[in-house]
């Protein structure tokens, strides 16, 4: 069966052309690929001319946010349309993958085989497997041991946006975080959601000069902090 | 008049000044308000014992209490009360902003026939 692949996009046009292009080579591979392309609010929007022609086995679903919300809603947008979709026979395991080029094709289908194999939650995990920045590392290994102590989830790497999910676990997950708080809510869900079956999977992540211009920095983090802190004060708790 | 008490009143009437030039004549009603709050405030500063003898007249020791005190809670209630607003709105931008997303997506794919003839037989 295909599968799903969500991907947020903002400001990405090289990036996800190349990253559109490589799903689309491995799309007969994968058993078939839709992508649930949300533009949120790139300037200039996401234009047809950088999408790759479908295929048989490559489909694409594009839609634009008006103004720019943030990665945890173009995610939220991009999970209602894959939910709703009437694509048959539906999707076998629907993929969480950032759009600036730093996640790979062979990642995502390591994700989706998790799923094939019995997971109902599949989290990438770079550790191990990626040459990550010694800033990088420090500020992520922070952010596991707080998301472990929130969460109870013991998970290696905290803010990886390669993610898989069957469908019933990825109906347990709405996201209301708009912005990069979204990584530490889907945690909070998936670990209240109740007995599912949660693995990590090897993913590697690629930091390149582009990459790290758009990648969360310790301000980031402290953003973080007060969308969870305002969402407990106000929201629905997850 | 003490350095404090000068160091105050200028601190008072200067940010009135910058908020009447920068206002450029919006928002008339709360620049009204803000004026009556802070004239209000400089009578106090400019003469303490005034809020001394207010503050002795409810039971509270310094006059200066007799104000910080309601302020504090004020402020702390307000801040609340915009954030929770700011994130109604917030919320309410989302749910637009995310309906028109979906209501205009367009999908791009081979129609089923057309992909039925070029899948390689299986």
């Amino acid at each position: 069966m295909p599968i799903a692949i969500l991907m947020p996009a903002y400001n990405e046009a090289g990036a996800l052309a190349r990253a559109l292009a490589a799903i689309r080579d491995t799309a007969e591979r994968l058993g078939g690929a839709t992508v649930f392309l949300v533009d949120d609010g790139s300037e200039p929007a996401v234009g047809i001319d950088i999408l790759p022609a479908p295929s048989p086995h490559f489909r694409l679903v594009l839609a634009r946010h008006v103004v720019n919300l943030g990665q945890g809603a173009a995610l939220e947008t991009a999970r209602q349309l894959a939910l709703t979709s009437l694509v048959e026979p539906g999707f076998e395991a629907y993929i969480t993958m950032d759009a600036d080029g730093q996640h790979g094709v062979e990642d995502v289908a390591a994700l989706a085989r998790a799923i094939q194999d019995g997971a109902d939650v599949a989290f990438g995990n770079r550790f191990g497997t990626s040459d990550v920045p010694m800033t990088r590392r420090i500020l992520l290994r922070a952010a596991r041991w707080f998301e472990q102590e929130l969460t109870g989830l013991h998970l290696n790497d905290a803010h990886n946006g390669l993610r898989a999910f069957s469908k019933s676990a990825l109906e347990l997950v709405p996201i209301r975080q708009n912005r990069m708080a979204h990584a530490t809510e889907i945690k909070q869900r998936v670990s209240r959601a109740g007995p599912l079956r949660i693995v990590e999977v090897p993913v590697t992540v690629a930091y390149t000069r582009e990459t790290l211009a758009k990648g969360q920095r310790a301000a980031g983090a402290i953003d973080i902090l007060r969308d969870l802190l305002q969402e407990y004060l106000f929201g629905e708790h997850p | 008049m003490s350095l404090a008490t000068v160091a105050l009143l200028a601190l008072v009437f200067s940010l009135l000044v910058h908020d009447w030039s920068t206002l450029r004549g919006k928002n008339r009603r709360a620049f009204l308000l803000q004026i009556v709050v802070f004239v209000a405030g400089a009578f106090f500063i400019a003469f303490p014992q005034r809020a001394t003898e207010l503050a002795h007249f409810v039971g509270i020791g310094r006059g200066v209490d007799f104000f910080l005190y309601p302020v504090v809670i004020w402020l702390v209630r307000e801040s609340l009360l915009t954030r929770r607003l700011r994130m109604l709105d917030r919320e309410r931008i989302t749910q637009i902003t995310r309906a028109l997303a979906i209501a205009e997506a367009r999908s791009f794919e081979i129609p089923s026939a057309v992909a039925r003839a070029e899948a390689p037989p299986s």
